[in-house]
This record gives structure tokens, C-alpha cells and sequence, in this order.
């Protein structure tokens, strides 16, 4: 058996007396990837961000790597390599796409203002290569030195995908990275999902387009009104019952469904194994 | 105990007074979203005119003759734009009120059309430079206008100088207190009871929920804005005439510290809240100051501080504990922030900057030395601020307070009891540590200062942030910089400054033989200070943990994702910076004879601040150019604006218009930045580079867009 990479148990959050989250258990098995669905305000990007710290637990435990996190600050464990996007950008919109980058990738210590100011800080060829890696994969390279205000709403959303990439996650969480991409972007992020797990990391994904969830993740759960109501592989979620009832109705997972086969197909077809 | 209750009961005068000034500022924040820095001097500048009809039966209107009648102007003998009217001797008590009042009322006016309207969509920081332009530009014109001298009026009404007292407790208050506590209390209600049962009040109160809301009820939502600037700014003015009678009226400007933590208390919001606060703090300061008169107080905490020490805790309390260690998700964003770009070729703009100052200086051209190092001075002082206003995006107005804590404490240190020049008044005492250690040690102690009160900054961000330092600014000078059991007798008025020899050689510029400030090895000292320190910020914007600290200022919920510890990051750069004010500070009392708390003041401090962001608060060269221009600089003086005492007033005055100009116009980028536009752009033409677009949107026309117009025009 694997080891689990990220594991949560009763993992509660509650805002105002309403559980955003609701005693939520889940594992994310190391080298696999894992999806989270659930419709609008069900509590996915809560369950990011108490993972993350952002918002506090107000019960259960989360274990990352072995190692209980419920206690560390957002930045530490983003340095124990568990990364995350936002639904809402949230770019340095004041650096270029490579800087926010490269903020991401560059590890300082507490003197390194001073080899700043002399301008002695040695550059980090792994990290540079990373960078570069990550704007390759997401097609970043040409707006590499744009600001990311000047970019497209999609490709901006790849700059945030991009940054966590060269943060280097052991896991990274993708809060719905493929929302506001237009049909192009999209596949081809559907395409470039499934080989980030070659880069020693396992991925979480959230998103609301049902085909490309269904078409690159291993495992699905799915969440409402903060509760894992069905969980399976996506053969198995597809014709869950509740989920159709609770999520996809009845008619669109249908539909959803057909459009997985159809990434899935093409991405067989483009992508040389 | 019997006196403390006293004093707390006393207490309710003050407290009137912060409780009317807080429920003004929760009035303009309401209707415009603007934190006004200047509320307290509106109060000043409506008080100044109650007096002077008064007195001289004379009204200034707010602004200056552009052309001043000093040094050579005055041969030219024009007077462009009328300032003071006479209305007559001996005007009555209600005209005056009544003057002084429509004068605020104006003064609401034009904030709001030429400052706040024009800002309306501009990010934080643009409003945070607007409002701190406003109240340098009117506590300028009030030195312009009104000049230095004391006033002494009695008052009017119940609120008069010699107001009966009234016995409590076997002690005596005057009466004038309770009417100022009654005052508040009727100015608050009327308030709230026009916010509440009003249309123009509930429009207001739907407009701060958004700007439809008000629309609906038939009102502009600029309409609003205005009528709530003038609303606020007549109850500025009416505190400053109910009050002046206890004080002088140049202090108002300064009681927008503690009305600020009266309108907090009530959350910017709530002008029963606000009344509430305003005067707890004043019970709470009145007492404080009674209790620092006790046998057992600590002497190392004077009593002025304890006083000035209430209203900072009370802001930083409210704003700490409301405060996040990260925003939350969906909070309001700050807006854009000035471009911080990266300087490539650093060493060539060293160079040149170097081989100007050096012809300037004594070497070469005889008597530009004191000015010469004035602007050196500025522009090492503002490379802090460059590092913690500019990069980390920390809106922090007592930097300059720690390069006075750095300056007082080494003289300080490098005393040695005995009288450093013949006509010294005071001999201060100290450690008698050589040079170099003295100066350490001060740039140390700033520092520390400086990471003590960069604390709050863990969790205030922002415009609160600029109010938590603005209130730091008053406090420190109580505590550290006048306090003359810590810093030796001197710190109140005098302290003089040991000569300073490091290694052997005199880098002092006083010059006992020609008594002026021109001594040639000082200026070269800090021409290679400047030039450390300036290559070290711009490196430091280069390399990995400057690109941390934009990230911090751009979003601080990414940077920590992005692995970033969003609190150590900002305590670096408060060290950093605090670090470089305190070095500014050694270095500007080594150019002094001694040196006095009013080297340091808050309007001193305010004026850096918008000569560094009027030049380009995120670059070296916007510190260089911030330099050049402030008041006794090279600009100022190349244009021989330097024949009397208000000359400084003057310059400040002109740099809040600028400050506020820039504001508006390059949301806050300064001249560095039009400047390499500008450079951008030339450049772009004469290569026909088509990557590079011109920023000008009227270069942007097509050839045939060009032609309709022109062919518009014939026709
Ligand atoms: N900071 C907060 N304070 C109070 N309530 C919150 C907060 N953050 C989220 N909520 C509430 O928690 C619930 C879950 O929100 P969440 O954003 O996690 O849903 P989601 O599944 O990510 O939705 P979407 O698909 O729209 O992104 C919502 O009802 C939301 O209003
Ligand atoms: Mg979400």
C-alpha cells in the first residue's frame, strides 16, 4: 500500500455557527491524482484553505506527509512542499510572470538581504531550470517577462498554476485552475494535468468542469454543504446516484460523461506515451 | 486617589474636544471612504481665523501669493491672487464664528473638488498621499499665513479662559470642561440624528453600502461625498473655536492622532461610537498624566508621553486585535501600487551623481556646501523609505522620528560630560564611546526602535497602518526624543553634538572658523555614505529577497503560499530601513552644532515623506530627485526662494500641492517614473521599435484618426 500523501480526519471548519466543512475525511495516496467536486458554496476552497492555514479547524486533524500540520502557519507548510493555487488569482501583480515565479522558487535565509545589497546572491541554475520548466509546460514561455495584468484572464490563471509548480509542491492544490480558460486552454491543461505527477507530486484537483475532472483524476470525492456524500473512482462517481442527484442531474452527467470520453481520447491520441 | 478622580472628571474637556473631532472624520469617511489626516487642521486653520478677526479684524483665505514678496520678488512688487482680506476693526464674537465656520466649510469644499472627488477610484495609497498632502500643504499655509507667534484668545461663550470653576471633591475644574463635554455629546447627537432620520443621511448611509443604493434615493453619490467633506469639515471647524480658548491653535493639527482613535473605537462608522471614544481617551490621557505625577512613577516616563501615549495605544489595540495575520479571503483589495522597477545600470548613475556632487561641493564651487548636503541628507533619509514604503508597500510615517532617536542617542553616547564648544548651554553627558561605536550604537538603537514599532505592522496593513506610525511619530517624541532623563538635559531644546572624528579625521561639518555648516570633509563622508547606501537599495530591489518584499506588498495571502513568512519578511524590512533613517540621522546631527527635537518634528518627517513619493517613492532616483527638491535643497535654492525664515513653510506648502499633483495624476509614482517613461519613449521613437508602445494614448491614433481631425479642424 502507498502511503497517503495528505490525509485529513473529521476535518471541521465552521463560520458563524454554519460547518463549511463538516468532519471531512480524505486521503490524497501519494503519486496519485485526486479530485474534489461539489457544487457552488459547497466548501472545496474552504477545505483548501484550512489544509493550507489559511482559515482555522475548529476540529479534526490534518496530516501531511506524516507529519501533523494543524498547527503551522500558511508559509510553513507551503514549505513542507503542500502548494496551493487560488480561485482568485491573487498574482504579484506588480512583478513580471517570471518574478512571481521565481518568488516562489527561490529559497532565502535570513541574511540573504545582505548578499542582496552587494549583489552577491548566487543564482540557483535547479531553480532557474524549474522556472523555466513550469512556464514551458504551461505556455508561458513568450509572456514570460510581461506583467500578468497584461495577460488575458486565462493565462493569468496558468501564471498562478505555474507558480506553484516552481514552488515545488509534493502535492499541489488546484483550486478550479481550468475556470475562466477558453476550449483551447482548457484541453490543453487537461493534457498537461496528468504529467506533473512525473515530477515527483501528487495532485489535487478542484474543478466545476466535470469532463476534465473525470478524465485525469484517479479518485473523485464529492462534497455538500461541507459532507463527502460519494467518493470512487470516476467510473464509479458517474453512476453514483447521489451524485447525479446532488450534483450533476440526471441529464448533464450524461452529457459531462461523454465529453470525459472525448478528452480522454484525444489526449491518447496527442500524447505520446 | 481623591486627585485622580479629579483629574479622570478633567478629563471630559480634552476628551469634548477628540469626541467632535472623531465624529468629523467618521462624517468624511462615511461619505467619501477617506481617512482624513487633515481633519485636525482644519480645526487649526478655523480656529487661526476665529483669532486673527479678532484680533487684526483681518481673514486669510487658505492658499498663497505664488509670487511672494521676499528676496528679490519683493522689488517686483505684484501680488497675484488675493489672500487676506480685511473685514473691518473689531468685528463681533458671532461674525467671527460665523467666519470661521464658512471658512472650514470652503475648506471642505475645495478638499473635496481638487483632492478627494479626483481620487475617488484611486487605490489606498493614492487617498492615504492625498489626505497627508492636505494636512502638510494646511499646517504649511497656517505657518504662511498665520506666521509662528502665540496667540491667546480667550474664547467666547461659556467657553472662555477665565470659566468659572466648579468644586469637586474638594478640587476645582473650570466649567468650560462640561460645556465641552455637553458640546460633544449635542454635536454627536445631531449627527447621528441626521444620519438617521434624514434623507441626505440615509442616502449616505446607503451610499457607503454601495453607490446605487444612493443614486435610488435621488442623490449623486458625488453629491454625497461633497456635502459629507463640507458636513465634516464644519464640525473641525466648530471644535477648534469651542476649543481655543486652552490651547494654542497650531496644536489642532496634531489632535487628529487621538480623534483618529476616537473614530476607530466608534469603527469609522458609528458617531455615537466615535463621541464614546473620543472621550474615554481624553479621561483616560487626563488621568494617565495625573498618575505620572506620583512619587512612584518611573522617571524615564514623562507625563507629556503618557498623554500623547494613550491615544497610540488605544489605535493599536482596537486595529491589532481586528486585525488579521493574513487577509482574509475577499477582503478588499489595496489597488494597484506604484511600479517598483529594477535599476540596471546602478554604478553608471552612481557615478554620475557623485561626479556632480562633487563639483558642487566645496572642492570645486565655493558655498554650495550646506545646501549641497541638505539634499544629500534628504535623499539618504528617503532610501528608507524607498526600502519600507516602496518595496514592502509599508505605509510608514515615523522613520524620521527614528533618525532623530539614532541622532539624540549618539550624542548621547559619544559625550563625555565636558563642554564641546564654548557657547554650548548644555553639557551633556554619556558614555564617551569613540566615533564609529557612537554612531553603531545609535543605528542600533534605531533599529530597534524601528522593529518595535513595525510590530503593529504584523497585522495593520494599509491606511490603518499610516494612522498606527502617525501616532507612533507623536508618542516617540515624548518618550525617546524629549525625554531628558534618558537622552541628557538638552533633549527638550539643545543637545550639543560631540565633534565627530573617525579614525583620526574630523567628518563634522560645523566649522569653527567660518561658523557655518561647510566643512569639505564632511560633505565627502556623506557623498560616500549616499552612495553605499543608495547601491545597496538598489541591489537589494535586484536580488531574491527584494523580489520577496514586492511580493509581500503586492498580496500577502499569495506571497505566504508562495512559502514567504509574510511577518519576518516585514519585520526585515522595518530593520532594514529603520537601520538607513537612523544612519540619515548620525549623519545629520554631525552636521549640526547640536541638535533639537524640532530637527525631527512631525511635519519635518511629513515633508520628506512627500518630497521622496513626489520624486518616486520606489526608486533610487526618485530619491535622489525627492532630494533635490525639498525645502533648503539645491532646487529650492538654485531658484533663490531662500531669503527668510518662511521660506521653508513655502517649499512645503509647494511640495503637498505636488504631492497631492502626483497623487492624482501618477497614482503615486513620483517624477522618477514620468521620467523613464518619458526616457521609454523618446528612446521608442528613435529606434521605431514597435514592440515598445507609447503610453500616450493620443500617440496611439491611427494616421487616419489624425487626419479626421485635422481635416475636422479646416473645415
Ligand atoms: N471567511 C468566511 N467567512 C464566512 N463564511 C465563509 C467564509 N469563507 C467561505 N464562507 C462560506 O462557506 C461556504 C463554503 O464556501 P466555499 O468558498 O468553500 O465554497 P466552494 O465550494 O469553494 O464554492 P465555489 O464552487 O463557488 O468556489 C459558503 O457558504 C461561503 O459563503
Ligand atoms: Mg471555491
Amino acid at each position: 500500500m502507498t502511503k497517503n500523501i495528505l490525509e485529513t480526519d473529521g476535518l471541521t471548519v465552521t463560520f458563524g455557527g454554519l460547518n463549511a466543512n463538516d468532519s471531512v475525511d480524505l486521503a490524497v495516496p501519494e503519486g496519485t491524482f485526486v479530485g474534489l467536486i461539489g457544487p457552488n458554496g459547497a466548501g472545496k476552497t474552504t477545505f483548501i484553505d484550512a489544509i493550507t492555514g489559511y482559515v482555522g479547524m475548529s476540529a479534526g486533524t490534518a496530516t501531511f506527509d506524516g507529519e501533523d500540520i494543524g498547527a503551522l502557519k500558511p508559509h510553513e507548510r507551503a514549505g513542507k512542499g503542500l502548494i496551493r493555487t487560488f480561485q482568485s488569482l491573487e498574482l504579484f501583480e506588480d512583478l513580471s510572470v517570471r518574478d512571481n515565479l521565481l518568488v516562489a522558487g527561490y529559497p532565502t535565509k535570513w541574511y540573504t538581504f545582505i548578499l542582496d545589497m552587494l549583489h552577491m546572491t548566487p543564482k540557483n541554475q535547479e531553480i532557474e531550470e524549474r522556472v523555466d520548466w513550469a512556464l514551458d509546460i504551461l505556455n508561458l514561455t513568450d509572456v514570460a517577462d510581461a506583467m500578468p495584468t497584461d495577460l488575458p484572464h486565462g493565462r493569468r490563471k496558468l501564471v498562478g498554476v505555474a507558480r506553484a509548480l516552481a514552488a515545488k509542491p509534493k502535492l499541489i492544490l488546484l483550486d478550479e485552475p481550468a475556470a475562466g480558460l477558453d476550449t483551447t486552454e482548457s484541453t490543453n491543461l487537461g493534457r498537461q494535468l496528468r504529467t506533473f505527477l512525473d515530477h515527483d507530486m501528487s495532485v489535487f484537483l478542484i474543478d466545476h468542469d466535470m469532463g476534465l475532472v473525470l478524465s485525469v483524476c484517479d479518485y473523485i470525492y464529492v462534497l455538500d454543504f461541507g459532507q463527502i456524500i460519494a467518493q470512487g473512482t470516476p467510473a464509479e462517481i458517474r453512476e453514483d446516484p447521489a451524485v447525479k442527484a446532488a450534483y450533476l442531474g440526471e441529464q448533464a452527467g450524461e452529457v459531462q460523461a461523454q465529453e470525459a470520453d472525448r478528452i480522454r481520447e484525444s489526449q491518447q491520441e496527442e500524447v505520446p506515451s | 486617589m481623591k486627585e485622580l478622580i479629579i483629574a479622570l472628571i478633567a478629563g471630559v474637556g480634552a476628551g469634548g474636544l477628540y469626541a467632535m473631532l472623531g465624529a468629523g472624520l467618521v462624517v468624511a469617511f462615511r461619505g467619501s471612504g477617506v481617512i482624513n489626516f487633515a481633519h485636525g487642521a482644519v480645526a487649526a486653520y478655523a480656529a487661526y481665523t476665529f483669532d486673527e478677526l479678532r484680533e487684526n479684524g483681518d481673514v486669510y483665505l487658505p492658499w498663497f501669493d505664488p509670487i511672494p514678496e521676499f528676496g528679490f520678488l519683493k522689488t517686483l512688487r505684484i501680488n497675484n491672487l488675493p489672500v487676506k482680506l480685511h473685514l473691518g476693526e473689531d468685528p463681533s464674537t458671532w461674525l467671527a464664528v460665523a467666519v470661521a465656520l464658512l471658512m472650514s466649510a470652503f475648506i471642505g469644499l475645495l478638499m473635496h473638488f481638487l483632492v478627494f472627488r479626483p481620487l475617488r477610484n484611486a487605490p489606498t495609497l493614492g487617498k492615504v498621499i492625498g489626505s497627508v498632502g492636505v494636512m502638510l500643504y494646511l499646517s504649511s499655509i497656517i505657518a504662511v499665513n498665520f506666521g509662528g507667534q502665540n496667540r491667546a484668545d480667550v474664547g467666547f461663550g461659556g467657553f472662555t479662559t477665565d470659566s468659572p470653576a466648579v468644586e469637586i471633591l474638594g478640587g476645582t475644574i473650570p466649567r468650560s470642561n462640561f460645556y465641552l463635554l455637553a458640546a460633544a455629546v449635542v454635536m454627536g447627537a445631531a449627527v447621528w440624528a441626521l444620519y438617521r432620520f434624514t434623507r441626505f443621511g440615509i442616502s449616505t448611509r446607503a451610499a457607503d453600502e454601495n453607490e446605487k443604493g444612493a443614486a435610488l434615493l435621488g442623490y449623486s453619490p458625488q453629491f454625497i461625498a461633497g456635502a459629507n467633506w463640507v458636513l465634516a469639515s464644519v464640525l473641525a471647524g466648530a471644535a477648534g473655536v469651542l476649543f481655543i480658548h486652552k490651547t494654542q491653535p497650531a496644536l489642532f493639527v496634531l489632535f487628529v492622532v487621538p480623534a483618529l482613535g476616537a473614530a476607530l473605537f466608534g469603527n469609522l462608522s458609528s458617531v455615537p461610537g466615535a463621541t464614546v471614544g473620543g472621550l474615554l481617551i481624553g479621561i483616560a490621557a487626563s488621568g494617565g498624566v495625573e498618575l505620572a505625577d506620583k512619587g512612584w512613577w518611573p522617571a524615564w516616563l514623562p507625563a507629556e508621553g503618557v498623554r500623547n501615549t494613550v491615544p497610540l495605544l488605544v489605535i493599536i489595540l482596537i486595529l491589532y486585535f481586528r486585525g488579521d495575520k493574513l487577509p482574509i479571503r475577499g477582503s478588499i483589495s489595496i489597488g494597484r501600487q506604484p511600479r517598483a522597477p529594477e535599476s540596471n545600470n546602478v554604478l553608471i548613475g552612481l557615478g554620475v551623481c557623485v561626479g556632480i556632487a562633487i563639483l558642487l561641493s566645496n572642492i570645486f564651487v565655493s558655498s554650495w556646501e550646506a545646501i549641497l548636503t541638505t539634499s544629500l541628507l534628504a535623499t539618504l533619509f528617503m532610501f528608507s523609505l524607498v526600502v519600507l514604503v516602496g518595496y514592502l508597500g509599508q505605509i510608514s510615517l515615523v522613520q524620521f522620528s527614528l533618525a532623530g532617536v539614532a541622532a539624540f542617542t549618539m550624542t548621547r553616547l559619544a559625550a563625555d560630560g565636558t563642554k564641546v564648544r564654548p557657547n554650548d548651554f548644555f553639557v551633556n553627558t554619556g558614555w564617551d564611546l569613540p566615533d564609529p561605536l557612537a554612531a553603531l550604537g545609535a543605528v542600533i538603537v534605531a533599529t530597534i526602535v524601528g522593529l518595535v514599532v513595525g510590530i503593529p505592522a504584523l497585522r495593520i496593513r494599509g491606511v490603518q497602518l499610516a494612522v498606527v506610525t502617525l501616532s507612533a511619530v507623536i508618542a516617540l517624541e515624548d518618550i525617546l526624543i524629549r525625554n531628558t532623563t534618558l537622552l541628557g538635559e538638552g533633549a527638550k531644546s539643545t543637545n550639543p553634538t560631540p565633534e565627530p572624528s573617525w579614525f583620526g579625521q574630523y567628518v563634522g561639518a560645523f566649522n569653527p572658523d567660518t561658523n557655518r555648516t561647510d566643512y569639505w570633509k564632511y560633505t565627502a563622508f556623506l557623498i560616500l555614505a549616499v552612495s553605499l547606501v543608495g547601491v545597496a537599495v538598489a541591489n537589494l530591489r535586484r536580488g531574491a529577497m527584494g523580489r520577496k518584499f514586492l511580493a509581500v506588498r503586492a498580496n500577502e495571502r499569495a506571497a505566504a503560499a508562495a512559502g514567504i513568512d509574510v511577518s519576518k519578511t516585514k519585520m526585515l524590512g522595518f530593520g532594514i530601513s529603520s537601520a538607513i533613517a537612523g544612519i540619515a540621522g548620525v549623519l545629520f546631527a554631525y552636521k549640526l552644532p547640536a541638535v533639537s527635537s524640532d530637527n525631527f518634528s512631525v511635519f519635518a518627517g511629513l515633508a520628506l515623506l512627500a518630497f521622496a513619493y513626489l520624486g518616486g517613492i520606489t526608486t533610487i532616483g526618485g530619491a535622489v530627485i525627492g532630494g533635490l527638491l525639498v525645502a533648503g535643497g539645491l532646487s529650492a535654492e538654485t531658484l533663490g526662494v531662500h531669503f527668510e525664515d518662511i521660506d521653508v513653510a513655502y517649499i512645503n506648502a509647494v511640495g503637498a500641492i505636488g504631492l497631492i499633483i502626483n497623487a492624482i495624476v501618477t497614482g503615486g509614482e513620483g517624477i522618477a517614473m514620468l521620467q523613464t517613461d518619458q526616457g521609454k519613449h523618446i528612446l521608442a521613437g528613435l529606434r521605431r521599435d514597435p514592440t515598445i508602445a507609447p503610453p500616450d494614448s493620443v500617440l496611439n491614433l491611427t494616421q487616419e484618426e489624425i487626419q479626421g481631425d485635422v481635416e475636422g479642424a479646416l473645415v
